[in-house]
């Protein structure tokens, strides 16, 4: 029951970084209808940014934020100079542009940053287990999970009460009816790159605390598929609600199911839910359904 | 009879439009072409242009299969590489463990990844578009890095990668050994799936595959059972890529999960975007353009060594961020591909001196 426990709570934690970057993708397939298979990438840089500015002495706190600041830049000259040319474009296009541009940002981040582990050193958070009743969660999932849930309720806000998050939400809503009150469909794009951008270097970061950063953490960027899959590809309750679905099944899985194999369970299991989503319910937990009878 | 008059050549019975190679001047090209790839490219050739010939030949028989997926039934897929694999496996396993001849496993790889394959279609029949990329990619990763990593290398525990000794592969008493004898089952393969899938897409499957693509709905209401051809479509495109692997384990004589790595998938679909979608052009321009290009890339680097000596170790990191900029700017700016340029050449060449329209 302990164990039980112990993985559900851990599960949440990292979910909830899964649910911040899921969060970024479906604010840009809701605002532009753009498929991003690059959220793995833009993690990664997250992660990498952020690093090298804690080696260079930052504090983690200010470290973010830089990241935050750099990523809101990429984001807006990614969508200046690749995205926006594929308004109205076949899906294959786009999706094939943002694998394009993953294997461009992958490229270019090994090329700066080697292939080698590089951890956060000296440690962001204390390695001291902290207690929560019976179980015991490392501080790094704590912090992290704090962040995420604060990151979150802060671009809830944003969506809710400023004027940009509200024409964003028209946008995602109704494009017609929003290009007609004047809101410009080229800044809600901007827009929503930037902070899909900067979802997913907050989430590397923390992520990057937790294991290290290597590129592994862009596999890591990549479950945000099935979360938002699971979810539902046009909700953002849905995405938060998937993303740490995913986190507590993908731990679920490592602890009960890995025994039973060779290995592996863990990074592969939300994939197997994603597919028998797929086959039993496709438009996700709170997608909208879209009928077509072929 | 076939007339030929000033402006052109007319025929006349549908036997003769619907002709392979309609006029003698294209029988005598493709002749010339089929005289110089199986007679005078493997004389002339030195060891390095044969492999490389051999890779080339490798990318169009594993991007075979995404082209007919994507390029004419218009189903994409992000994870043909799992049904490579799963021919170069069903292959190599049959042969190292049960020393099955090599055609025969030869045979069942096709059949094995055109079911593998076919299984991983069948969410087609309910989703489609982004969902069954979804699923596509899933495969990839269900079978490369689950099944084929954990359980299939575990197989007479022969360590991560399977090598098979030197000679085990032979058809009849022909041993696939040199460059040169792997170069002839190449051209050999090459050719008899350039003409398997020319003479699909022009029978009634590939009409159907192309209604498919082109508009399902419409295709439906013309009586096209979409499902039975979509999973066909799999089942095809599955039966190539075990042509692929099977071909990949006499090519290398090894086989390890990490040739059919996610990125191989990504890397065969950008390879049928930039030769253009949709015609086997595309397919084989696709595949000597990314291949002689990544050479090139490679042989700079090699050259640039001396000057810069840590290029060595970054040209994958190099190779990667070029093939992402390559298949972004086609997009952006030749969305057609390489076989449209092509067809525009040939065109303009008919048509001189009046190449106005």
């Amino acid at each position: 029951m302990e164990t039980f426990l112990q993985l559900v709570l851990t599960g949440i934690m990292v979910g909830s970084i899964y649910a911040l970057v899921a969060l970024g993708w479906v604010l840009i397939y809701k605002c532009s209808g753009v498929l991003n298979l690059a959220m793995g990438e833009l993690t990664l840089i997250g992660a990498y940014v952020s690093l090298t500015f804690y080696t260079w002495g930052l504090p983690f706190p200010l470290a973010l934020l830089a990241t935050l600041i750099i990523g809101a830049i990429l984001g807006i000259l990614t969508e200046r100079i690749f995205l926006r040319r594929l308004i109205g474009e076949p899906v294959l296009t786009i999706i094939m542009v943002t694998v394009g541009l993953s294997f461009f940002f992958r490229g270019l981040i090994e090329l700066i940053w080697g292939t080698d582990t590089r951890v956060f050193h000296p440690p962001v958070f204390p390695y001291e287990p902290v207690r929560l009743g019976p179980v015991v969660i490392g501080q790094v999932y704590l912090w992290s999970f704090i962040a995420a849930l604060a990151l979150l309720g802060i671009l809830a806000a944003f969506f809710r009460y400023t004027r940009w998050g509200l024409a964003m939400q028209a946008m995602a809503d109704d494009e017609m009816a929003a290009m007609s009150l004047g809101i410009s469909p080229k800044f809600v794009y901007a827009a929503a790159w930037a902070i899909a951008f900067m979802a997913a270097g907050v989430g590397g970061s923390l992520l990057g605390n937790i294991n290290g950063v290597n590129i592994s953490v862009g596999y890591l960027g990549l479950l945000v598929l099935p979360a938002v899959v699971l979810g539902g590809l046009n909700s953002i309750p849905g995405a938060i609600v998937g993303g740490i679905i995913i986190g507590v099944l993908q731990n679920l899985a490592g602890g009960y199911l890995d025994r039973f194999t060779p290995g592996g369970v863990k990074e592969i299991f939300p994939f197997v839910v994603m597919t028998l989503m797929l086959l039993i319910k496709p438009y996700g937990l709170f997608g909208w359904v879209r009928i077509e009878r072929v | 009879m076939r007339m030929r008059l000033p402006s052109g050549v007319f025929y006349q019975t549908y036997r003769q439009d619907q002709a392979l190679w309609p006029t003698t001047f294209v029988k005598l090209r493709m002749w010339g072409l089929l005289v110089f790839l199986f007679v005078i490219f493997p004389q002339i050739a030195s060891p390095y242009w044969l492999s490389l010939a051999n890779l080339v030949g490798y990318t169009i028989l594993s991007a075979m299969g995404v082209q007919l997926l994507i390029g004419y039934t218009g189903q994409v897929t992000l994870g043909h590489a799992a049904f490579i694999a799963a021919g170069a496996y069903t292959c190599a396993v049959l042969v190292l463990q049960y020393h099955v001849p090599y055609p025969l496993a030869f045979l069942a790889a096709m059949i094995v990844a055109g079911l593998w394959s076919m299984l991983f279609g069948l969410p087609s029949a309910r989703v489609k578009g982004f969902y069954l990329i979804m699923t596509t990619m899933a495969a990839q990763f269900i079978t490369v890095d689950f099944i084929i990593t954990q359980y299939v290398s575990r197989i007479g525990e022969r360590g991560h990668s399977f090598s098979l000794p030197p000679g085990t592969l032979s058809i009849g008493p022909w041993v696939i050994q040199s460059d040169r004898d792997i170069y002839y089952l190449m051209i050999a393969l090459v050719t008899l799936s350039v003409l398997a899938m020319t003479n699909l897409a022009r029978t009634r499957i590939g009409r159907a595959w192309m209604a498919i693509r082109d508009h399902d709905i419409a295709a439906e209401a013309l009586g096209i059972n979409i499902v039975a051809y979509k999973l066909l479509a799999f089942f095809m495109a599955g039966v190539f890529g075990g042509v692929a692997g099977a071909f990949w384990i006499a090519n290398l004589y090894a086989v390890s999960p990490e040739h059919f790595t996610w990125s191989w998938s990504l890397w065969l679909v950008g390879v049928i975007l930039i030769g253009g979608l949709g015609s086997n052009y595309g397919t084989i321009f696709g595949s000597l353009f990314m291949t002689l290009v990544m050479e090139a890339l490679r042989n700079i680097v090699t050259w640039l060594t001396p000057f810069f000596p840590s290029l060595e170790t970054s040209f994958l990191f190099v190779k990667e961020a070029a093939f992402g900029l390559a298949i972004i700017l086609f997009l952006l700016y030749e969305p057609n591909g390489l076989a449209y340029r092509w067809w525009q050449i040939k065109n303009y060449i008919h048509l001189w001196p009046f190449s106005y329209e």
